[in-house]
Parts: structure tokens; sequence; C-alpha cells
């Protein structure tokens, strides 16, 4: 992917990359001789192959630790298995030892950013039982698609009929 | 305006630059590998991986130093037909320490990596929706941190247990540009034949790699009465016609065979002398010969 600045005719150059937020991020190119900033947005999907190349948007400052991308995106790992990698990586230190104004950006680039609680959302015990029903490897993940199903289509409370509704996006049966 | 092959780079990220270091990190962990082996078949449920794990075993029973990659990522099989399911991984900044068989074969699957027997293979996403559209990019990635990122230190051979599907040796070959040797495995069932053809094709006349030979496995089974051969499949023609490739041996079914599998125990060490236990030796001897000529 190459960016070109039309009225300079010039090559933009990465400038920064955002946490991902509901799946996208954003990486900015900016030109560098009239410095006009432009925005990339990669939806969700694009933002997952990026993730299943490995491949860093700005460059990869250090080393890649073994098993690095298997290690990072397993949702059912083991645990103990998997030691966190996240303390080593992003440290900012290059492989030279200097620090890279980018590394520790670019490094965390793909954890997505925390989200706060839905806005005055609430599970009806019934709702509760259900969920607890999905097995507990994929159950954070449903529960976040529910909340979100919810909140995207005017729900403020999650039924057995919003979890139904819900359904058609997850893998999980519950 | 400039065209795309008049800008310098790609604005800083370096792609191809990333894509290099990945490559050359494979390249640097094989060097240490004498001979890389792919065991496949194209069609499910004809005992690739049961062929795997006991080639692994006699060439390992033979002296040499062998290792293991299950690059079945959603069916990982070997570590337990190997007897290693509760064998933790050990994480080092140089790379991650396989799991070791009683007898020394170095193995690394992705089942040593999932929390329960009921987990599978979940990617982290934002969305499972649509996954197709980038799982099994994430998958090959998982294969090349398998191979690139294990300890194998020296080894003669490393086998590559395939899952089903024609695609999946080129994956390997993409990865792997040095593929020492192709063993591909069938059953004497037509319907085999048939699935094992386009594996073959894509094979030999596509990718070019050096095919060993064929494996038929679960030939027939021996009547523990009689001894008569009995058929259990009815494939007219022999995998030499059907497939114009050397038959490395003909394993018969033996059920203590899928018994030691179960239980992760070495089907040689214990019956080296069976009908089957012979035949897997004579593939492994036929490997080894191909790499000597």
């Amino acid at each position: 992917m190459k960016f070109l600045c039309i009225d300079c005719d010039t090559a933009m150059k990465f400038k920064d990359v955002t946490r991902p937020e509901q799946g996208s991020v954003t990486a900015v190119f900016e030109c560098p001789d009239c410095f006009t900033e432009i925005a990339m947005f990669l939806n969700p999907w694009e933002t997952q192959m990026l993730k299943s190349l490995d491949l860093k948007l700005g460059g990869s400052g250090e080393a890649a630790q073994p098993m690095q991308m298997v290690r990072s995106q397993l949702e059912t790992a083991k645990q103990d298995s998997m030691p966190d990698i996240s303390s080593e990586m992003g440290s900012g230190e290059t492989a030279e030892g200097g620090k890279c104004p980018f590394t520790s950006v670019i490094s965390d680039a793909f954890e997505e950013k925390s989200e706060p609680e839905p806005d005055g959302l609430t599970w009806t015990p019934e709702a509760l039982e259900r969920l607890e029903r999905i097995p507990s490897f994929v159950r954070p993940m449903a529960k976040m698609g529910i909340e979100s199903f919810a909140k995207d289509n005017g729900h403020t409370e999650i039924t057995g009929e919003v979890m139904d509704a819900a359904r058609g996006n997850f893998p999980a049966q519950f | 305006m400039k065209s795309y092959k008049e800008l310098p780079d790609d604005a800083g990220s370096n792609i191809i630059g990333q894509v290099t270091a990945q490559a050359n990190r494979l390249t640097e962990r094989l060097a240490s590998v004498r001979h890389t082996v792919a065991i496949m078949s194209g069609k499910g449920g004809v005992g690739k991986s049961a062929i795997t794990a006991n080639l692994a075993t006699a060439l390992t029973l033979a002296g040499c130093a062998v290792g293991v990659v299950d690059a079945d990522i959603n069916g990982p099989t070997i570590a337990k037909m190997m007897g290693v399911r509760d064998a933790t991984l050990e994480y080092a900044s140089t790379g991650v320490k396989p799991a070791i068989s009683s007898l020394g074969t170095k193995i690394i699957s992705m089942d040593l990596l999932l929390s329960e027997d009921a987990a599978p293979v979940l990617w982290n996403a934002h969305t499972q929706k649509d996954a197709f559209t980038w799982r099994s990019t994430m998958e090959v990635g998982a294969l090349r941190e398998f191979i690139g990122d294990t300890e194998w230190d020296e080894l003669d051979y490393l086998l590559i247990d395939l899952p089903p599907g024609a695609d999946r040796l080129p994956n390997v070959a993409e990865l792997i540009p040095n593929l020492g040797g192709v063993v591909v495995v069938t059953i004497p069932s037509e319907v085999s034949h048939l699935i094992v053809k386009k594996s073959i094709t894509m094979a030999r006349d596509i990718l070019d790699a050096p095919i060993i030979g064929v494996v038929e496995n679960m030939a027939f089974y021996v009547c523990k009465h009689c001894g008569e051969h009995e058929p259990l499949f009815s494939a007219e023609d022999t995998p030499d016609n059907a497939f114009q490739l050397t038959t490395l041996a003909k394993i018969p079914f033996d059920p203590k065979l899928s018994h030691c599998n179960d239980s992760g125990t070495p089907y040689l060490n214990e019956y080296p002398d069976t009908r089957a236990g012979k035949a897997i030796i004579e593939v492994a001897q036929k490997i080894q010969d191909f790499f000597k000529t």
C-alpha cells in the first residue's frame, strides 16, 4: 500500500496507528512536504487479515517473539502454556537499543481498545442463565457480541428474545 | 502524477521487509534439519496421522533424530497418538521447546496449546462472523510459527502431517521451498483414489514436489483365526496403476495399532514383528533410501 499527496506529488509517510475500536484500525499518513494528513480506516475483516499475516502497520521495530501470532491471537489457549507476551512486546526498544517513537503503539496496535460497559444494559435472569450455558472459552466473546447487538438495535434489556435475535451472528449456540 | 512504481516505499511499513524477515526466520530454523517430508493424502480418514506418528517412531527407533509438525491446525491428533498431550511447552526468546515423546521424537501441535478437549481453535477477533475471509491465513501463519519457531535443533527428519485437502501441500511448499519429499497415503477404495489423485496432480504436476511414494493403509485385514487376508475396501486398481507412483508398502488394518494410537503408546515398540509393524518399518526404510540416492 502506498499513498501519494496529489498536490505535492510526494509519497506520504506513515505517522500513527490507533488500536482497534469495534475491530477497526485507523492509520494516519502525512505528506512530508505540505504536512497534509489522511486517515485510512481498515474494517474489522481487513484488520483481522493484517493480524493473521502478523504484519505491523508502520513497520516492526523489534524481532517477533516465538509463536507471537498464535500466542497473542488464540482465544481458546491453555493459559499455563501461554505466558503473557504483552510485557515482552511494545517496550519501544529497537533491536539496536534505540527508541522508536512508534514501536509501542505499533506493537500494541492490534490489542483491542477496552470498551466501557454498554450504557444502561441489563440482563434478565433467564438471559444470564442462557449465557452461562455457553462454553466458557467463547462466553466473553458471545457476551460482548450480544451486548453490541442489543446496543445497535436499541435494546436496554437483554432478554431471551434478544439473544435469539442475536444468535444468527455467532457460531456458538445459546 | 507519480505511479505506484515511482513511489520509493510503502509509506514506512516495509511490508516486504517484514515478510522477508518471516521467511528468513523459517530458513534459519530449518538449516539444521536435513530432510523435510510431508505426509499427505487430500482425503480425510485414511490414517495420515497414524502413519505419520508411526513413521516418526520407526525412524526414531532406526537411530534418526526426528521431529513432527502436526499441520492439522483444527483437528490435531499427533500429540495424543504420540503420548505427549500433557506436555507443557516452554517458551524462550530463541524459540519454543517442543514436546518430546517417550522415545525422543520432538512434536509440535495445536493440541498442546488448547485449553481443554472440547476447545476448538478459535481466534481472537472482534467478530467471528464472516471469519472465512481470514481464518485460512491465520492457520498458515500458525503453521509458519510451528515450523519456524520450534527449537528443533539438529534433525535428520522433520515430518509434516498435513490435514485433508488438495490445497494443503501448496501452503507448506510456500513455507518450505526445499521440501525434501512427499509421502502419499491412501486406502484401497475408489472414493479415496478419486480424491488422492487430485492431491497428487497438485504435488507432482503443479508444485513439482518430489514424491517418495504411496502408502496403502488399511490394505487388508488379517483374520486372527485362519490368517487369511480379507479385503476391507473394494478398489480394483492397485495404487501403482491408479497413481503411477511407487507403492512403498501395503499396511494391513490392525486393531492393536488403533489401540496404541488411542493410548499414546508406540506401536512399533510393542509390535515390531506384526504385518503392520513390518510394513511401517519398510516405509521408513524406503524414505531413508530415497534420501541416500
